[in-house]
C-alpha cells in the first residue's frame, strides 16, 4: 500500500539543473533517441565507474569516521538588545531587523555608537 | 493523514508527473483533473495540479491551488516540495528553503527534495546549510566521488579549508585501485585539492602535494603556472627562473611570465640594461613575439627608450597593423615618452613620404604613419584636432576606401562635438565594408549618440537574427547586447522618453539577475562533471558581478534619471502655488507632447505586432500548441515605470547595488546623498558624504554637499530622535 502512494520524486522541471535532464524524451528522430540514450548512459557509467574504483566498505568507513564537530561556529555574543534601537536602524539606516541586531550586538548594544561606526568611511 | 488513492489513480498519478517532466502541461492537467473527479480532496493531485498551473504562467490560482492541497493533507512531502518549488521560482528563495526543509522532514529518504535544498542553499550563500545538506547527501551516497568533492567544496566555501581538504584526503585514501591517468574527475580533483592546501597558506607543502601527486595532471599548463608560482613564493629562485623559462617557451606573449622570470632573477627594476636584455633574449629566441619587443618601452627611458620605440615603430608602420597606437597610448602618461613618439612618428612619414608605395598598398607604410599621427592628435593626452583631421584627411587621399582612416575621422567628429557628422561619417566607414561587424556597431553607436535610436537599430539589425520574433531589439536583448541598451537608453533620456530610457537601464539590471539566476544549473552540473577549481572561480566571481562597469553605468544613469522625475514631480507640486510658472507650464506641454508620441509609438508598435502575428498564426500555431506561451512583456515602452509616484523608491533598487558593489567610486556615492537626502534619511546621506570625502574632499559636489547636509541638520524637528541628531550634529559641530 505504501508502495501505492509514493510516486516517484517530483522533479523540479526545466530549472532543475542538470542539463543532461533535460534532454527531451520525446525525441523525434531515431538518432535523436540514440544520443538521448547514449547521453544518459554516460552519466550511469560514471556512477558505476566510480564505484569500482571504491572499495564499499572502505569508503563507508571513511564516512563514519567524520564528524561535522569541526565545523564552525559563529560566536554569538551575550549582549542585551533594546528593541527600540532596532527598531531605529531599521528605519533609519535601511537594515534589515537581522542586520541592525548584529549591528548593535557588535557595539555592546549602544546606538550612537553603532550608527556612529556604519555611517563612518570605511577605511581605505 | 496520509491519503490513498486506488491501484488506477495511483498509475494514473504517477503519468501526471511524467507529463510534468516532459512538459506536457495539457495532457498532465486532464490527467490531474481525473484523480480529482474521483478524489477531490487529494493533496497530492491538487499539489501537481498547482505545479503544472504554475509552469504555464497561472502563477496566482498556482500559489492559492497548493496552499489549499497543503490544508487538506499537510503531512504530504509532496505538497510541501511543491509549495518550495513555487515559491523558489518565485524568487523568494528564503520561504522555499523552509518548505524544502520541512518536506525533508517528513520525507527524509528523498533525494530529490534533498539536492533541490542543497541547490538553493549553496545559491542563497547559506554555507552552514548547505555543508549539513551535503553532509547528508554523502551519508546516503558514500560510494559517489563527487558528494566527497561537494562536501569539500561547501566546507571551503564555508571558510574550514583543513576540513574540506580532510575530506578529500579521506576519500582518496579509501580508493582501492588507482584510477587511470586519462580521469579527468581525478585530476580536477588533485588539483583542487592542491588549490586548498594553498589556500590554507602552506605553499611548502602544496608544491610537495604539486610535484608528487599533480605530476600527471591533465591540466598541464595550471600545472607549471602553480609549480611556478609557488617556487617564487618559497625564495627558491633559481628552479623558479627555470619553471617560468619553461613557461615562456610555451607563450612568449604573456606579461605575468616575464614578470615571474625577471623576479626569480632577482633584477633591480632600475637596471634597465639587465631587464632589457632579458626580453631580448626572448625577442631573439621567437622572432614573432610582440610581447618581447614591446614590453620593454614601459621601463626604458632616455635613448635607450627612443632607440626601442623606434625599432617598435618602425616595424609595426611598416607592416601597417592598425592596432600599434593603442598598443602604444598608454606610455603617454610620460611626458618624455608621448614626446618621443611623436617625433619618431613624424620622422618616420617625413623619410618615407617621397618613396612609392611599397607594393602598392596604402594601409603600410605611409598611410600607416599618417593614421597614427591622426590617432596621435586624436587622443586626450595630446590632442589637437585641427592636426588629427589634417593627418586623417591626408591618410583618406591616399586610400579612400579604407575603413579604419573613415573611422578615426568620425572619432575626431565626435571629440570636436559634433555628433551628427560623427555619426554620418562612421556609417560612411560602415558603408566601405557591410560584412564587418565591428565597424557596424560602431556605426551604430555613434547614431545612438547622436539620438538616432531608430536608425541605430536598424543599423544593428542588419546583423541580428532575423527570425528572432520582435525583430532586432527582442534579439540584442535576448543576447544581452549592454552596451546597446545602455546607449539606447541614454540616448532616449536625452531626447527626453523617460519610460524608454528607464526600460533600458532596467533591462540591464534584470541581465545581471539573469546571470545569478544561470548559476543554479551550474551547482549539480560542475560536480558531475568535475570541474572544481572553474565552479568556485564562478561561485566567488558572482558574488560581484554588480561591481561591473556596465552595471555601474546603467545604474547611476537611472539613479540619476529617477532623481530627475523627482524634481520635476516636486517643480509641478509647487508650480500650483504659483511659482515658477512658465518654466513648468513648457515642462508640462514637453511632457504632455512625449507622452501623446510615445502613446502613438505604442500603438504602432502593437498594430504591427498584431499584423505580423497574425501572418504568422496559421503554419505556427499549430506547432507550438502545447509549448507554454512566452511570456509577453506588459510594458515595452516602460510606460509603466515612467508613471511612478516614488521615484525615490524605485531608485533605490539601483542605488542600493552601486553602494554596496561600487563603493570606491565618487559619483555613486554623490548620487547616493542626492538620493538619501530628498528621503530624508540624513544618517544615510551622512554615510555617502563621509565615504565621498574619504574618496575626494575636493569634489566640487561634496563641499555643496556638506553645505546641505548641515543646512538640513540645523533644520531638523523633535521628531527626530535624539539618538540620530547626536550623530548629525556630531559632524558639524567639530
Amino acid at each position: 500500500m505504501a508502495e501505492d502512494k509514493q510516486p516517484p520524486a517530483v522533479v523540479e522541471g526545466a530549472t532543475g539543473g542538470d542539463v543532461e535532464e533535460e534532454v527531451q524524451p520525446t525525441a523525434k528522430s531515431a538518432e535523436d533517441r540514440k544520443a538521448a540514450a547514449a547521453l544518459s548512459s554516460l552519466d550511469s557509467n560514471r556512477e558505476d565507474e566510480s564505484s569500482a574504483q571504491v572499495d564499499q566498505d572502505a569508503v563507508q568507513n571513511a564516512f563514519h569516521s567524520l564528524s561535522t564537530a569541526g565545523s564552525k561556529q559563529a560566536e554569538v555574543k551575550k549582549v542585551k538588545v533594546d528593541a527600540a534601537d532596532v527598531a531605529l536602524l531599521v528605519e533609519e539606516l535601511e537594515l534589515t531587523k537581522a542586520k541592525a541586531t548584529e549591528l548593535l550586538k557588535a557595539h555592546d548594544g549602544d546606538a550612537v555608537k553603532a550608527i556612529n561606526a556604519y555611517v563612518a568611511a570605511p577605511a581605505a | 493523514m496520509p491519503q490513498t488513492l486506488s491501484t488506477r489513480e495511483a498509475n494514473l498519478f504517477r503519468t501526471v508527473i511524467r507529463h510534468y517532466e516532459d512538459k506536457q502541461y495539457k495532457r498532465g492537467l486532464k490527467a490531474a483533473e481525473q484523480i480529482l473527479k474521483k478524489n477531490p480532496r487529494h493533496g497530492d493531485t491538487m499539489s501537481m495540479k498547482a505545479l503544472i498551473m504554475n509552469s504555464q504562467g497561472k502563477t496566482e490560482e498556482a500559489f492559492a491551488l497548493a496552499k489549499e492541497a497543503l490544508t487538506v493533507d499537510m503531512k504530504s512531502h509532496i505538497c510541501w516540495h511543491v509549495y518550495g518549488i513555487l515559491y523558489r521560482q518565485h524568487k523568494n528563495f528564503d520561504e522555499a528553503i523552509k518548505a524544502y526543509k520541512f518536506a525533508l522532514k517528513l520525507e527524509p529518504e528523498s533525494q530529490q527534495i534533498q539536492r533541490d535544498l542543497a541547490v538553493l542553499q549553496v545559491q542563497i550563500r547559506d554555507y552552514q546549510g548547505y555543508v549539513q545538506s551535503r553532509f547528508a547527501m554523502l551519508k546516503a551516497k558514500p560510494h559517489l566521488r563527487q558528494n566527497w568533492t561537494a562536501l569539500a567544496i561547501a566546507y571551503q566555501l564555508e571558510g574550514s579549508l583543513e576540513q574540506a581538504e580532510n575530506i578529500l584526503t579521506t576519500y582518496e585514501k579509501s580508493m582501492t585501485n588507482v584510477p587511470l591517468k586519462t580521469d579527468q574527475e581525478h585530476s580536477e580533483a588533485l588539483l583542487y585539492k592542491n588549490t586548498i592546501i594553498a589556500e590554507r597558506g602552506d605553499i611548502k607543502r602544496a608544491l610537495e602535494h604539486l610535484e608528487s601527486d599533480c605530476k600527471n595532471c591533465l591540466d598541464r599548463l595550471a600545472v607549471m603556472e602553480m609549480r611556478a608560482r609557488y617556487l617564487g613564493q618559497l625564495n627558491r629562485k633559481e628552479e623558479a627562473a627555470k619553471a617560468w623559462r619553461a613557461l615562456l617557451d610555451r607563450n612568449p606573449e604573456h606579461p605575468e611570465y616575464y614578470k615571474g622570470l625577471i623576479e626569480a632573477l632577482e633584477i633591480d627594476e632600475k637596471d634597465e640594461a639587465a631587464l632589457k636584455a632579458i626580453y631580448d633574449e626572448y625577442a631573439a629566441k621567437y622572432p614573432r613575439s610582440d610581447a618581447a619587443k614591446r614590453l620593454p618601452l614601459n621601463f626604458l627611458t632616455g635613448d635607450s627608450f627612443k632607440a626601442a620605440a623606434k625599432s617598435y615603430l618602425t616595424n609595426m608602420l611598416d607592416r601597417g597593423v592598425p592596432s600599434v597606437f593603442a598598443n602604444l597610448k598608454h606610455l603617454y602618461s610620460e611626458v618624455a615618452k608621448k614626446e618621443a613618439i611623436l617625433a619618431l612618428a613624424e620622422e618616420y612619414l617625413k623619410e618615407h613620404k617621397g618613396s612609392e608605395q611599397a607594393n602598392g598598398d596604402s594601409s603600410k607604410g605611409v598611410g600607416a604613419a599618417l593614421y597614427f599621427l591622426a590617432q596621435h592628435y586624436n587622443y586626450h593626452l595630446s590632442r589637437d584636432l585641427a592636426k588629427a583631421m589634417e593627418y586623417v584627411e591626408q591618410a583618406i587621399e591616399l586610400d579612400p576606401k579604407n575603413v579604419d582612416f573613415h573611422m578615426t575621422k568620425a572619432r575626431i567628429f565626435k571629440h570636436q562635438g559634433d555628433t551628427a557628422k560623427a555619426s554620418e561619417t562612421m556609417d560612411r566607414a560602415r558603408s566601405l565594408d557591410t560584412k564587418d561587424r565591428y565597424i557596424n556597431s560602431k556605426a551604430a553607436k555613434y547614431q545612438l549618440r547622436n539620438n538616432e535610436n531608430e536608425k541605430a537599430l536598424e543599423t544593428m539589425g542588419l546583423f541580428t537574427r532575423a527570425e528572432t520574433v520582435g525583430g532586432p531589439l527582442a534579439d540584442l536583448t535576448d543576447m544581452q547586447c549592454m552596451w546597446f541598451l545602455t546607449e539606447d537608453g541614454e540616448a532616449w533620456q536625452r531626447r527626453g522618453n523617460t519610460g524608454l530610457a528607464l526600460k533600458r537601464f532596467t533591462t540591464i539590471h534584470n541581465i545581471f539577475d539573469i546571470w545569478q539566476e544561470d548559476q543554479f544549473d551550474f551547482h549539480s552540473f560542475s560536480l558531475r562533471k568535475g570541474q572544481i577549481r572553474a565552479y568556485v572561480d564562478m561561485i566567488r566571481w558572482e558574488d560581484s558581478i554588480r561591481e561591473h562597469p556596465f552595471y555601474f553605468r546603467a545604474a547611476l544613469d537611472a539613479v540619476k534619471l529617477y532623481l530627475d522625475m523627482f524634481e520635476k514631480q516636486q517643480a509641478s507640486a509647487n508650480g500650483t502655488n504659483g511659482t515658477g510658472e512658465a518654466t513648468n507650464g513648457e515642462d508640462a506641454a514637453e511632457k504632455k507632447k512625449a507622452a501623446k508620441k510615445a502613446r502613438k509609438e505604442a500603438q504602432k508598435a502593437e498594430r504591427e505586432a498584431a499584423e505580423k502575428a497574425a501572418k504568422q498564426d496559421p503554419n505556427k500555431a499549430t506547432a507550438k500548441k502545447d509549448e507554454e506561451p512566452k511570456k509577453k512583456d506588459d510594458d515595452p515602452n516602460g510606460l509603466k515605470l515612467a508613471a511612478t509616484t516614488d521615484p525615490l523608491g524605485d531608485a533605490m533598487k539601483f542605488l542600493t547595488n552601486i553602494l554596496q558593489f561600487s563603493p570606491k567610486n565618487i559619483e555613486g556615492q554623490v548620487a547616493g546623498f542626492d538620493v538619501y537626502i530628498r528621503r530624508k534619511k540624513y544618517l544615510l546621506a551622512l554615510r555617502c558624504l563621509n565615504a565621498a570625502q574619504a574618496l575626494n574632499p575636493e569634489h566640487p559636489r561634496v563641499k555643496e554637499q556638506f553645505a546641505e547636509l548641515q543646512k538640513a541638520v540645523e533644520s531638523l524637528d523633535d521628531a527626530q530622535s535624539a539618538k540620530v541628531k547626536e550623530v548629525l550634529k556630531a559632524k558639524f559641530s567639530s
